[in-house]
């Protein structure tokens, strides 16, 4: 008799996760997941830091993004080994995905893998990519009280990055409500303020990160 | 590299859906789909079964793995080809307008058992 089983094999993406996971580790490289609302700021961020990083990680990145590839462009822009995903519709980034795209990637030849994710607060939450790093990011124009209005993204995190932070004068955004929230959620997680295009507190995080690698 | 983990899961969803279908007996041939932007590749997968198959329901199946291409297709020029990576430029005007479809199926498709006599 025969069977129609028509499943996904990998119903655990985490156990794919953790096999990009140890191959991240087998070639040194720290892997970050770079996760925000669309506009918070993540390529531009990631530019600021392939700058404040030079000389001390080398990086490669993976771009998620539905469509296009602006975000690759403006990585190749900057001489960083890249590759584009496009997730045709979906609204994540998924094991399976990285470890696809990691192919395209001489990851022997990088410190620092940032995988910088749909811009979405929501589903992202869901997928452990094999990062060993997330970093939530957080405009100061979206609101302090994402936090507590998406709360898995930021539970899930290592580090907030409060981007935007030359346009707190102009915007209701506490800076202090938004730490206690963080604290409340992700107690271990540091709380970056910057401002990536003035490139103002990008130099503590590019510390943070390079202090983390594996 | 995470061909094991993937035999691991597809072992156990093979035991899973025999034991839910309620039969006994060999499993003795299985069908899979491994997409060519999968990430996986079909050669680890066989040898990751050629290790973790004994003593389990699949140790004498047989395993056909289809395996589909991807289609790249430009939005500049309409071109539409085969891929079995995501190129970075249309490979006939160069535009980087590439949306790809497909390819990166990861299905246990279907089980065939040699029932056992009652």
């Amino acid at each position: 008799m025969k069977i129609i089983a028509a499943k996904k094999i990998l119903k655990a993406n985490e156990q794919l996760a953790e096999a990009n996971r140890a191959a991240f580790n087998a070639a040194g490289v720290l892997a970050v997941n770079m996760v925000g609302s669309p506009g918070s700021g993540k390529t531009t961020l990631l530019e600021a830091l392939v700058a404040a990083l030079r000389g001390r990680m080398r990086l490669a990145v993976i771009e998620g993004d539905i469509a296009g590839s602006i975000d690759a462009e403006r990585m190749e822009a900057l001489g960083v080994p890249v590759v584009q995903i496009n997730t045709e519709g979906a609204c994540h980034l998924d094991a399976t995905m990285i470890a696809a795209a990691a192919q395209g990637l001489e990851l022997a030849a990088a410190d620092c893998l940032v995988i910088e994710n749909v811009g979405n607060l929501v589903c992202t939450a869901g997928f452990d990519l094999g990062e060993h790093v997330r970093l939530v990011l957080l405009s100061v124009t979206e609101g302090d009280d994402k936090l507590v209005k998406y709360p898995p993204i930021f539970r899930g995190s290592h580090g907030l990055v409060i981007t935007k932070c030359d346009l707190l004068p102009h915007v209701n955004f506490r800076l202090d409500q938004a730490a206690a929230d963080m604290r409340r959620l992700a107690p271990e997680a540091p709380v970056f303020q910057v401002c990536a295009l003035r490139n103002e507190g990008v130099a503590a995080l590019a510390d943070w990160l390079a202090q983390r690698r594996p | 590299m995470h061909e094991v983990a993937i035999v691991d899961a597809l072992i156990a969803q093979v035991e899973e859906e025999v034991r839910r279908a309620g039969v006994s007996g060999r499993v003795v041939r299985l069908d899979l789909t491994i997409g060519r932007l999968s990430g996986v590749s079909v050669e680890a997968i066989r040898f990751a079964l050629e290790l973790l198959a004994p003593g389990t329901v699949v140790e004498s199946a047989r395993v056909e793995i289809r395996q589909p291409a991807a289609v790249a297709c430009c939005a500049a020029c309409g071109h539409r080809a085969d891929i079995d990576h995501v190129p970075a430029h249309c490979p006939r005007c160069g535009s980087r307008e590439l949306s790809v479809e497909g390819g990166r199926e990861l299905l246990l498709e279907s089980i065939e058992l040699e029932e056992s006599p009652p």
